[in-house]
């Protein structure tokens, strides 16, 4: 079965908001999202699986998850 | 001291004006005194889907520059108990109204009035800062299609950023089918990526089309749409009323997909 419209609207509409809100060119976010990796990765233990950014209209969240074992 | 909401959107076409007119019908039926006010300079609609086209003397920019009294401007809605409208000019531009008149206006109008609704063009030049400069809250209106929600995204992000916190959605012309069969996104979808408070939900109903093709108000009325509209009034009321699951309600869908076929086949 082919993919559900909605979910291409979805993924649509979640990468044009996120360049919207920070107002930058697509690739921006990506290199955005690499970046901050770097810098977190330099002062916590973390792996890339471990880590994403979430951007709202005001905010930039840094999230990293999982026990470091 | 009345309350002040303007009704907004970016994105044109997604049913600001028939929500602002049903709105402000719907207020006035709950017996509260209500004017609506037509801030879309130069494309003056508010007045059609009211039915009120013919009344117009005065407008807005009448009234901004002088030309008449407030009092004399208001076109009052004799079907409803205490209805009013403030019409917009069709021959002036966006221009010839600033938002600290609007301000002004609006600060007057709300001491006699419980609810000042303001009616707002699309897009986020000089006619949207006019419209939201006296507004403390807002309704942003979105169609569950990717444009329009990227455009409400941006709306909302300006209205927080001028000061306005109280921005509620209004998703319009959801097609409960199309949901089921996952070709469009649904109300939690919309409401999850906007990360916004929910005011109501309005679904496709060609009633609202024939009753604007009228002049006639849809809330209230025995219509899906009309009813949701009523809710939205009683939310804006303070009344707790959930919002209807219609992803659930065997009996409701039932009816719901017949309407929306019948709507396909047109």
């Amino acid at each position: 079965m082919s993919v559900r419209s909605v979910f291409i609207a979805k993924e649509r509409l979640k990468h044009l908001l996120i360049t919207d809100r920070i107002q930058c060119a697509p690739d921006a976010v990506d290199r955005l999202s690499g970046d901050l990796y770097n810098t977190v990765s330099k002062y916590i233990d973390i792996r890339p699986e471990e880590f994403s950014i979430e951007i709202t209209r005001t905010d930039i969240h840094i999230k990293y998850t999982g026990e470091k074992n | 001291m009345g309350e002040v909401i303007v009704i907004t959107s970016g994105k044109g076409g997604v049913g600001k004006t028939t929500t602002t007119a049903n709105i402000g019908i719907g207020l006035s039926r709950l017996e509260k005194k209500v004017i609506v006010i037509d801030t879309d300079l130069g494309l003056r609609n508010l007045d059609v889907v009211l039915g009120l086209e013919n009344r117009i003397v005065y407008n807005l920019v009448d009234v901004i520059e002088g030309n008449c009294r407030l009092k004399q401007a208001l076109i009052r809605d004799k079907r409803f108990p205490e209805l009013y409208l403030l019409p917009s000019a069709q021959t002036r531009d966006k221009t010839s109204v600033s938002p600290e008149q609007m301000k002004k206006l609006v600060s007057d109008l709300r001491e006699d009035f419980d609810f000042v609704l303001l009616d707002c063009p699309a897009g986020i030049e000089q006619g949207f800062q006019n419209a939201i400069a006296g507004a403390e809250r807002s309704i942003v209106v979105t169609t569950p299609e990717v444009s329009a929600i990227r455009d409400a995204d941006r709306i909302i992000g300006l209205l927080e950023a001028s000061g306005i916190k109280k921005n509620e959605l209004l998703i319009n012309r959801l097609r409960v089918d199309m949901v089921r069969k996952g070709d469009m996104m649904s109300v939690d979808d919309v409401t999850e990526i906007l990360a916004v408070d929910l005011l109501g939900v309005i679904p496709d109903d060609e009633y609202v089309v024939i009753a604007t093709n009228q002049g006639e108000p849809v809330v209230g009325e025995d219509s899906l749409a009309g009813k949701c509209y009523e809710k939205v009034c009683r939310r804006l009321l303070g009344e707790e009323i959930p919002v209807t699951d219609f992803m659930r309600s065997p009996g409701l869908l039932e009816k719901l997909s017949g309407l929306f076929h019948k709507n396909q086949e047109d």
